[in-house]
């Protein structure tokens, strides 16, 4: 049998088994889950073939499936993803009823994904991409909190984005006549400026929506955050990525090569904004989940900073900084749900100094904002690094400021993250709260692990970016295991950053550990130096509420201005709209009757104008 | 392996280097600043003093891996930027890691050492320290703004972003850069205040206000491999600076000149101003600085 149908067999197939395993009784869908875990990623790493095909005709559509080594380096993101955060999920939805439903939509949604990666025309990427939305969508209202606001405003722009995409679709087949995206790419030269335009932006929208670029980007916060967190790790770190997916193939493999490079950097700012705004909200965010939330639409600006540019040197970039964002913000995902689940919130001004109860949950959250942050010993910064350079080496200096300013401004909430949760003083509120079970623990470890060997090491990851690039028109790629180069020559040898890093580190660990360590008395956070006033275990001294008061002052004068708020007072408009038209359409049959006479009337009288007799 | 003998033997001579010019500039300003407040003031060996008695006094408290572990990773972070920075023109000696990074890395890694300690900080519950933080972080989201325009213009003019290409480019043309890209030198020169946190912008550590703000927990070794980073970390910055601008230092002698008069207009500018408020700081550093930061990068781009 061919492995491609193999494979999507597999997964709707372990989306039904749980589904009815969890029917039955939670422990054997538990079983289940974690079979269906292990089964997708180990028969795609070991037993799929890329170079597979499968077509068939559906009422005149010829439809084909297979692999390319860009979706393939997408695909790889789902599959190390997908399976961990269900393994996590395990522990995490415990105590949670509908539990079948919630596995049967998160094994959708990876169906759904992996159709899209692999599709090669585009009724089969709309249908497999609406598998997606929808599923997601199910996951996004599943505990059933703020439906009316946040699920609408996911279903509103999800099927903005899907009919823009469709309509692209039906204005490629009118002038193509196949569905094939290889026949689009090959004739999109000859089409005339219009046609290029209409459709290459209306699937950029439909991708757009999906990568919560500004001013799309209205769902996200909401929708992270509403959704259960095993879930949201796979939302924001692959599910958007789907998006970047079409914009990268899109933008490089369309308008770059038409000689449109304007649709890109247009993107490229966008992107920029993006970054700018978003980290600026998650700055001032007292919900670890909106912070995270707002830091992901951020990152993914980043991102499509880097595909928009369209060098070779940032989009490799966007690409490597998608692959790592796939990996840090499950891990931040997963870590603010086990919050979650232990402390019972994750409201930063209520909780606070969990290290000394959740050690291993901090020590990932920490390599993970190590990694977000960017700071060099780790992989993000080899991200952010080629995505300076590339912008740099262009001559795009503004953007170059904005993209550090925004990410300046991340080290902000990147710290808040932390100490809101992590750190600060102690409360008695909090000393129940135990570790989080080693099920929910060890997914979020192997991501870590993932994190500090791309430090030294991104190379690994290079490689299949390097494959995947082919696709996207550039060939031999130019990449070194732990050297990275621009197209300047300057370059930056990670491994020996690594290296001093830690051997620094270790020595001065030994120096200041040994003769004194032993010695020293562990003491509480409520036993410190507050120049003689008495502190008693219930006060509570944690300084969290406000936290960027002086930032928030500085930044004033433009915070004002949210995007939100011309959505809704579009939304208004719209409601005085329909309001007017209820008092037309008042449902009495005489008022109707009423209507018609009058326009009978209207026409005799003006029949005349207007028939021409 | 001769080679890996004389890069260590090196790598510990420029650390030991930095440590010993950055502990006296921190004597000498102690000194300066008492004799404009017509005070005596500490002997300029004084911070060594404070350093080598901390060293020996013992550790009595902790509170836990966090609190542990942020002066190592303030000094190592310290230490690597040293590895990366050449110290002399030539850098026969105190090459160290210099052709293994680029002015980006440099950006970053100088960034992490605050970053590290605000954690500390932060884990010991100290709400000073907190406060302190949140200061302290906002302060560097405005004086990084102007001081990465003043770079980036540097990097778009002379087409590298390594400091040894920049230090090339100034050897090669005899002028420094100072004069040649002066929009880009006033600009980070106008940020630079910022990092050295005296007066106006000692808005972290606020004396008498704070209770000395992210450090108030940490005592005995966490203390002296706290200042130690610090003083090296001046040293680096300084050097980078004049490495940057003012065309680096053929020898040792020219370098603690150059850097020396360097550090005095932070230190003489702390003396005579009060501290300003954070949001004010930053809208200074988003004032002038950043203008000039924007001349600077039409200046480079056209």
């Amino acid at each position: 049998m061919n492995s491609l149908v193999l494979l999507i067999l597999i997964i709707a197939g372990g989306a039904l088994l749980s589904y009815f395993g969890h029917k039955i009784n939670k422990i054997l869908g538990n079983i289940t889950v974690f079979a269906v875990a292990l089964i997708i990623p180990i028969y795609w790493f070991t037993q799929v073939d890329f170079t597979e095909t499968v077509s068939f005709t559906v009422s005149g559509f010829h439809m084909e499936l297979g692999y390319n080594m860009y979706g393939r380096l997408f695909s790889m993101i789902v599959m190390i993803l997908s399976p961990l955060a269900l393994i996590y999920a395990i522990g995490y939805m415990k105590d949670q009823k509908k539990l079948a439903t919630f596995y049967f939509s998160f094994l959708f949604s990876i169906l759904g994904m992996t159709g899209i990666l692999m599709s090669r025309d585009f009724v089969s990427l709309f249908i497999f991409w609406e598998i997606m939305t929808w599923s997601s969508y199910l996951l996004v209202i599943f505990l059933g909190k703020d439906v009316q606001k946040t699920g609408i405003k996911y279903m509103v722009f999800s099927a903005i984005g899907a009919y823009a995409m469709l309509m692209a679709i039906v204005i490629i087949y009118k002038n193509t006549g196949s569905m094939m995206l290889s026949d689009y790419f090959g004739s999109f030269a000859g089409f005339t400026l219009q046609t290029k335009l209409l459709t290459g932006i209306l699937l950029l929208l439909g991708f757009a929506v999906k990568s919560a670029v500004m001013p799309f980007h209205v769902w996200a916060p909401g929708a992270y955050s509403n959704t259960p967190m095993a879930y949201t790790s796979v939302f924001s770190g692959a599910l958007s990525k789907m998006g970047i997916y079409g914009l990268g193939f899109v933008v490089v493999n369309l308008f770059a090569q038409a000689n449109l490079e304007i649709v890109g950097y247009v993107l490229a700012w966008l992107g920029a904004i993006t970054a700018v705004l978003a980290t600026f909200s998650a700055v001032f965010q007292h919900d670890a989940k909106k912070l995270l939330a707002y830091s992901s639409i951020a990152q993914l600006g980043y991102i499509v900073t880097g595909i928009g540019i369209g060098t070779e040197l940032s989009i490799m970039a966007g690409l490597y900084l998608a692959v790592l964002h796939a990996a840090f913000k499950g891990v931040l995902f997963m870590v603010v749900g086990a919050v979650e689940r232990q402390a019972g919130t994750t409201d930063m001004n209520v909780v606070s100094g969990l290290v000394r109860k959740m050690p291993f949950t901090f020590f990932t959250a920490l390599i993970a904002i190590i990694a977000l942050a960017g700071i060099p010993p780790l992989g993000g910064f080899v991200g952010k690094w080629m995505l300076y350079e590339s912008l740099i080496n262009n001559g795009n200096f503004l953007m170059v400021i904005m993209i550090f300013l925004s990410s300046t401004a991340a080290f902000l909430y990147c710290f808040k993250f932390l100490f809101g949760l992590f750190l600060g003083q102690q409360e008695l509120e909090f000393d129940h709260v135990k570790e989080a079970s080693p099920i929910m623990i060890i997914p979020m470890l192997l991501l870590s692990v993932f994190l500090l060997v791309t430090g030294a090491y991104p190379g690994i990851v290079f490689k299949y970016i390097a494959e995947g690039m082919t696709n996207l028109g550039f060939h031999n790629v130019n990449w070194q295991m732990s050297v990275l180069t621009n197209a300047w020559g300057d370059s930056v040898n990670v491994q020996h950053v690594y290296l001093s890093v830690v051997v620094v580190f270790v020595a001065f660990l030994i120096f200041i550990t040994w003769r004194g360590y032993k010695h020293a008395t562990k003491i509480s956070t409520k036993d410190i130096s507050s120049s003689g006033e008495m502190i008693k275990p219930e006060d509570n001294m944690t300084y969290a509420m406000d936290f960027y008061k002086p930032f928030e002052r500085v930044l004033s004068p433009i915070l004002k201005y949210k995007i939100n708020k011309y959505y809704e007072d579009f939304g208004k408009g719209l409601e005085a709209l329909f309001d007017f038209m209820r008092r037309i359409y008042t449902g009495n049959g005489q008022t109707y009757a009423v209507y018609v006479i009058v326009f009978l009337a209207i026409l005799l009288i003006f029949s005349k104008s207007i028939f021409g007799y | 392996m001769e080679g890996i003998g004389y890069k260590i033997l090196g790598a510990v001579l420029t650390t030991i280097l930095a440590f010993v010019v950055g502990m006296f500039y921190g004597g000498f300003s102690r000194k300066i600043t008492a004799r404009i407040q017509n005070r005596v003031g500490p002997p300029v060996w004084q911070n060594f003093l404070d350093v080598l008695k901390l060293l020996f006094k013992k550790t009595s408290v902790r509170y836990g891996f966090m609190h542990h572990i942020a002066p190592l990773w303030m000094i190592s972070m310290s230490i690597t930027t040293l590895m990366f920075v050449p110290v002399l023109n030539d850098g026969l000696f105190f090459t160290n890691l210099n052709f293994s990074g680029d002015i980006i890395f440099l950006l970053y890694i100088m960034v992490m050492g605050s970053l590290g300690m605000a954690l500390g900080a932060g884990s010991t519950g100290n709400p000073n320290s907190a406060i302190g933080v949140s200061r302290g972080l906002t302060q560097m989201v405005g004086f990084e703004i102007p001081w990465v325009m003043a770079l980036v213009a540097l990097m778009i003019q002379y087409k590298t972003t390594s400091v040894t290409g920049l230090m090339e480019v100034q050897s090669q043309s005899g002028t420094w850069l100072m004069f040649s890209s002066p929009f880009a030198f006033i600009a980070a020169l106008l940020a630079m205040p910022g990092m050295f946190r005296y007066s106006p912008f000692d808005i972290v550590g606020a004396p008498s206000e704070l209770a000395s703000g992210p450090i108030s927990e940490f005592g005995g070794k966490y203390l002296s491999t706290m200042m130690t980073s610090g003083s090296i970390f001046a040293f680096v910055k300084l050097t980078l600076y004049v490495d940057i601008f003012m065309g680096g230092a053929s020898n040792l002698i020219v370098l603690v000149l150059k850097t020396f008069t360097l550090y005095m207009y932070p230190v003489l500018w702390g003396t005579v101003s009060a501290r300003f408020r954070t949001e004010q700081s930053v809208r200074y550093f988003w004032g002038w600085p950043t203008f000039f930061g924007f001349i600077a990068l039409i200046y480079a781009a056209f």
